[in-house]
């Protein structure tokens, strides 16, 4: 089986404290990852090749220092990589996106494309679905678990309140892989040395026959767009005092709130 | 008459007995070739030196069973006299052949002399045979096993020893030389035949029994677990062996992969079970058995480079035993906590702490089997250095308020580098003591700095958990900002640190630009001798010491920290039950402090019953992962009204009388 | 602004609450609201949405029972097409994330998603969104365009009351559909049932990653036990196997509405407060002062939770 995986670097924010210079993220002291989303969809598409045969094929959008990411890839177990690197990238809403990718994509003869369900940075959930439609191939979101068969791979889709739902997609497909669908193997620095010397396909978008226009800001659905930090603690009242104290007034809003004695 | 044996007396067929000795020794020698090709086939990552231990040391562990006698009394005479008895009878058959075949030296005096010296021989043995058996089964030590082998093999050697007696006791009733008293046991046996003739009748179904049981033992011999014969006297002589550059680039094949020392030690292995005895992780009830590990580890080794396995017949059964064994090992792998009691303790020198290291590195190559929690600690060290928050610069936070000069920016020269590590930078309750520390360190005028925000991770815990490749990378970005700044001496915090700093770093430096690496408690040790440091706030308190095994068990210091303790007027200082080289581990190391293995608490809190059965009112530690796990486990284990834990740094600071303005965890002492 | 087109999501013949929210957020939006329902039985589902959507426009086809966007998709497409609207919007879930894409790719629109506002700026769409895991806010003013699709963050609006709207209601049974490929729903799976459903608490002490590992849960369920509440965490617990997935608050576990929502080291990531956001008083308990959890909490105290645990347990005779 051909499988592709998208996979994107995003930073790492979980414990970090952002800070936001005139609307946008500051990246200096934050380290740049694998999509965790991402990552899940390597670890399955490398276990579906392990298990059956086939193989796995990386593709990001980014700039040089995103290479990292494909190398991780790769010594997970994935076969080859490419990277989609070029300025007139930059800006681009997940639409382009789609049509960049789809054009690296064609041809390419892949039975499966898999990405994550969204990426941790802005969270769109967005390019995986929209280049199955530029693909003109079949697509399901939020697969937990899944079973290639003959031609057709059955997915089942996470869905709200602790359910679950099985659906059979005609291969080639594109599917978005959630969280938890498996356990990611474990990359070592030995193990990214080992795959430093296999070469990583550069793309650009003169390869790609698309036109300039038709990339980055210009061709954004967006007009502008800024970040900002949540005003702390709005919505809560913060309890201050001691730590004995503060647990005082936690227990006394226990019991009024709570009907407790 | 003259005295003088008599070859092949009462026995026809000798050509049938050269027959079945040629196939016993076959059989020997095919063992032999085995183990020896299985051994030499470890990669040598370092040349072996010449003996790194004195010699003496080693001819006593060999030849008298010294380490042997450390676990006990019984043990060590039991083993001894078993070593000597069958040593005895094997150079006494030597002597025979020579007397045979080559010059016939074995008469008159010194015949009788030797007869007598074979019976007292023989007689070890059997003495030592029983008293084996008894251990094993009537007692039974309870650390010993008790498997189809383990009985067989004894009793077997006995049925050798006392066949032998038996076919020297029908002789003698034979033939009835003047000299027989001079072999007593035999002469004391020969009573039991009713009449020469009888005896004479007799006399060849017991000597060929004796000889194919014997000739069958010396077969079994390579085969068993008696191989230790030989592998441990090679063990042995090989301790202390410079650790091997582990340099990651030059290791093609797997990072698993065993070295020759490692084979030699998993085939001295004698299965005697004192690793299990002392290991913490098994005596707190965890799945994990040292013992275990070495033997599965033997067999994998066997299954993967032992020539006879390449047989095809073989090579099946060969398949399915490394499959489960791997189950194994990866569920056993992680248990481990590094604190080297087996090797402290193990006769042979076998190091299950060696293996444990090769199995890690090599399942954390193959990636499937790390735990998640341990994969984000690695994940962490690796993009932050620090395993503890993913966020980068946090270890400065300890030192605010505090004016200390910064090594990482070129500035005024000071004389020690403070290397206050990632624990104690980053966790709560350890930063205290890197507070109490530069205090102290204030007080006494030593001229110190710190790295700061740029501190590298020293790369033990990489080290520890197998990540080879992360390891290197830490210490080489270690060593270039201490090359760049020209740091050469160190204290350390942590006895992790510690360890990894003063005996990996080197071997990784280009030039050899001499470290000098300390621990605190040297620090503090070297400053109370020349008078520096004089604790002049009595503490009239009771406070028991437990050492942290990277300080006592892997570097030898265990005096100078309570000689501190006994520094400090009014301090009463009590032993735990396990104290010094000897200490119970706090479950810390290894990397378990980052790695949430259910009932973890209790190694910890078995430390801590060791504590409150002295009756001390401070438990004193020098160590951060210690100090973390006691406290946890102070908790958990509802010691709370029995004790506090405290650092060794805290209370020197306590002691010198320095306020304890941001030092509040202190105060709850 | 011409009008809101809001896709209708059931499953297992329940109308999602979140579709009356998609309605909520479409009529502030003013203008005329179109609501698409395609189920195999769409009528008896019709009345939850009377009274709260200009036009309602019913499907019946009897393999609409289940939701499939290729089903839905050429249905969606030719409403598009007549009604031209501004927006298209629809619950950003698990079939939101299925069909707003798919639908916004074929047609070539404008697509955001998960938003928490939207509003018309005269010419154009202003949307806001939580960004970085909920630790930063995105506002987007979109380029003006015909139609744009957008999905909705469950709770970011509120239902509308019935009456809200005239509605005119019009009821088409399909003879056949045309799917451009041939997905094909199989089945629906419960997820594993417990012994305690969370649901049911009246008080929740909630645990998150902060909680550290599974040898720390027993003194969560002490102070739970204290308090005579249930335990229940967030993802990651349940991820890592500390917790069953039953005890699992958010949008993929349970939603819960407890009096007390107790919740000791659990960031917040809109996920998880989508699951508790409505309960009747939410206390946090978080070290890090800027975690989205205290946005949605009534009371929040920055400590770490292990010092704040014994405590109140011993307040409560724990």
């Amino acid at each position: 089986m051909k499988i592709l995986v998208l996979v994107k670097n995003v930073p790492e924010v979980a414990e970090a404290e952002l800070e936001i210079d005139q609307g946008a993220l500051d990246l200096e002291d934050l380290e740049m990852v694998v999509n965790e989303w991402d990552n899940y969809a390597v670890e399955e598409a490398v276990r579906i090749t392990e298990a059956s045969g086939g193989e796995v094929h990386l593709l990001t959008l980014g700039s040089e220092d995103d290479e990292d990411v494909l190398r991780r890839g790769l010594a997970m177990g994935a076969h080859a990589a490419s990277h989609l690197c070029d300025e007139a990238f930059e800006g681009s809403d997940p639409a382009t996106l789609a049509k960049v990718f789809a054009a690296a994509v064609k041809g390419g003869g892949y039975d499966l494309i898999l990405t994550g369900v969204q990426s941790a940075d802005l969270g769109q959930a967005s390019t995986g679905v929209l280049l199955a439609q530029e693909l003109g191939l079949p697509h399901a979101t939020m697969a937990i678990a899944l079973e290639p068969g003959a031609g057709e791979v059955v997915v089942t889709r996470e869905l709200e309140n602790n359910t679950s739902e099985k659906v059979a997609l005609p291969l080639p497909a594109v599917v978005t892989v959630q969280s938890g669908i498996n356990q990611p193997r474990y990359v070592s620095i030995m193990g990214i040395r080992k795959v430093r010397k296999m070469t990583i396909e550069q793309i650009e978008a003169a390869d790609l026959g698309l036109a300039e226009e038709s990339l980055g800001a210009a061709a954004s659905m967006v007009d502008s767009q800024s970040l900002a930090l949540p005003p702390m603690g709005q919505g809560a009242q913060m309890l201050q005092g001691g730590l004995d104290s503060v647990c005082d007034q936690a227990a006394a809003i226990l019991r009024e709130k709570g009907g407790l004695a | 008459m003259n005295p003088l044996r008599t070859p092949f007396w009462g026995v026809e067929w000798a050509w049938l007995f050269y027959l079945l000795a040629a196939l016993a020794l076959a059989a020997l020698a095919l063992g032999l070739w085995e183990k020896i090709s299985l051994w030499t086939q470890g990669r040598r990552a370092a040349p072996v030196a010449s003996h790194k231990h004195p010699l003496g040391a080693i001819l006593a562990d060999v030849f008298l069973g010294r380490r042997i006698w450390r676990g006990g009394v019984t043990a060590g005479l039991m083993h001894l006299m078993l070593l000597w008895g069958f040593l005895g009878l094997f150079l006494g058959t030597c002597a025979v052949a020579v007397d045979h075949y080559l010059i016939s030296f074995l008469q008159g005096r010194l015949y009788l002399w030797f007869s007598a010296g074979l019976e007292v021989c023989g007689l070890l043995l059997v003495l030592g045979l029983l008293l084996a058996l008894t251990r094993r089964w009537l007692l039974p030590v309870p650390r010993l096993e008790r498997r189809p082998d383990d009985t067989l093999l004894p009793l077997w050697l006995l049925a050798v020893a006392c066949g032998g007696f038996m076919v020297e006791a029908a002789r003698l009733a034979a033939t009835r030389p003047p000299w027989e008293a001079w072999s007593f046991v035999g002469y004391g046996l020969s009573g039991f035949f009713p009449s020469a003739q009888a005896a004479r009748d007799l006399f060849p179904w017991l000597w060929w029994s004796h000889a194919i049981i014997s000739l069958g033992f010396i077969a079994w011999l390579p085969w068993s677990k008696l191989a230790h014969a030989f592998a441990a006297p090679a063990s042995l002589y090989l301790q202390g062996q410079p650790l091997a550059v582990l340099a990651v680039a030059a290791e093609e094949g797997e990072l698993a992969a065993l070295g020759l020392r490692h084979l030699l030690h998993l085939d001295a292995c004698t299965r005697c079970g004192r690793c299990v005895e002392v290991c913490p992780a098994a005596q707190a009830g965890e799945p994990f058995s040292p013992r275990d590990l070495l033997r599965r580890a033997r067999r994998q080794a066997r299954l993967k480079y032992s020539p006879l396995y390449r047989l095809p017949w073989l090579r099946d059964r060969r398949q399915a035993l490394l499959e489960r064994d791997r189950t194994a090992d990866w569920e056993a792998a992680w248990y481990c906590t590094t604190c080297r009691a087996c090797l402290e303790v193990c006769p042979v020198q076998a190091a299950p702490i060696e293996m444990i290291r090769k199995l890690r590195a090599g399942l954390v190559e193959q990636g499937s089997a790390v735990p998640p929690q341990l994969m984000d600690t690695l994940e962490k060290l690796h993009r932050y250095g620090n395993p503890w928050v993913a966020k980068k610069g946090a270890k400065a936070g300890w030192a605010q308020g505090r004016d200390i000069p910064d090594l990482s920016k070129s500035g005024p020269e000071v004389d020690w580098l403070y290397f206050v590590g990632c624990t104690t930078a980053i966790d709560t309750r350890a930063q205290n003591m890197a507070r109490a520390l530069s205090d102290v360190f204030t007080h006494c005028g030593v001229s110190f700095g710190t790295l700061g925000k740029k501190e590298p991770c020293c790369g033990d815990i990489a080290r520890r958990l197998g990540e080879q490749g992360l390891m290197e990378e830490q210490i080489e970005a270690t060593q270039a900002l201490l090359n760049q700044r020209d740091l050469t001496r160190i204290i350390c915090t942590s006895p992790h640190c510690l360890d990894t700093i003063k005996k990996v770093h080197p071997l990784f430096l280009e030039e050899g630009l001499p470290l000098q690496v300390l621990h605190y408690s040297q620090m503090l040790h070297r400053l109370w001798q020349q008078g520096r440091l004089i604790f002049d706030h009595p503490l009239p308190l009771k406070v028991t010491y437990h050492d942290p095994c990277f300080l006592a068990r892997h570097n030898r210091l265990v005096d100078e920290p309570r000689q501190l303790l006994r520094a400090i007027p009014g301090l009463e200082l009590v032993e735990m039950a396990d104290h010094g080289l000897n200490s119970l581990c706090c479950g810390g190391g290894g990397g378990r402090m980052w790695h949430e293995i259910p009932g973890q608490a209790n190694l910890a809190v078995r430390r801590l019953e060791q504590a409150a059965a002295t009756g001390a009112e401070l438990v004193v530690t020098a160590c951060p992962l210690c100090l973390i796990m006691l406290e946890d486990a102070r908790k958990t284990g509802g010691f709370e009204d029995k004790f506090a834990i405290i650092d060794l740094s805290e209370l020197a600071a306590r002691a010198l009388g320095l306020a304890a303005t941001d030092r509040e965890a202190e105060a709850n002492v | 602004m011409s009008g809101v087109l809001v896709i209708a999501e059931h499953r297992q013949g329940v109308l999602r609450e979140a579709t009356l929210e998609c309605l909520g957020a479409a009529l502030a939006l003013g203008g005329q609201v179109t609501t698409l329902l395609l189920a195999d039985d769409p009528e008896a589902m019709a009345g939850e949405l009377t009274g709260r959507t200009h036009g309602l426009k019913l499907y019946a086809h009897p393999d609409l029972a289940a939701f499939n966007p290729e089903l839905y998709l050429p249905v969606v497409i030719d409403a598009v097409k007549a009604l031209q609207p501004s927006l298209v919007l629809m619950p950003h879930s698990s079939q939101g994330m299925d069909l707003a894409p798919a639908l916004a790719g074929r047609l070539g629109l404008p697509l955001v998603t998960d938003c928490t506002g939207l509003s018309w700026n005269d010419r154009s769409f202003a949307v806001q969104r939580t960004v970085y895991g909920g630790k930063a806010m995105q506002e987007l003013t979109l380029k003006p365009a015909a139609t744009v699709v957008a999905t909705l963050q469950a709770g970011a609006c509120q239902a509308p009351e019935v009456g809200a709207a005239e509605t005119a209601s019009e009821s088409t049974t399909l003879t056949e559909l045309a799917p451009r490929h041939a997905r094909r729903f199989l089945e629906y799976l419960a997820g594993v049932v417990e012994d305690v459903d969370i649901a049911e608490a009246d008080i929740l002490v909630s645990v998150g990653r902060g909680i550290g590992g599974p040898d720390n849960i027993p003194q969560a369920q002490a102070l739970a036990d204290a308090l005579g509440a249930t335990l229940s965490c967030s993802r990651p617990v349940a991820d890592a196997g500390w917790l069953p997935k039953s005890r699992q608050v958010g949008t993929s576990g349970k939603t819960v509405r407890p009096k007390i929502y107790l919740a000791l080291g659990i960031s917040g990531a809109f996920q998880h407060q989508a699951g508790m956001k409505n309960s009747g008083t939410i206390i946090a308990v978080n070290s890090d002062s800027r975690a989205p959890i205290f946005q949605v909490a009534h009371y929040g105290i920055v400590a770490d939770l292990f010092e704040v645990l014994p405590k109140l347990a011993e307040r409560f005779g724990g």
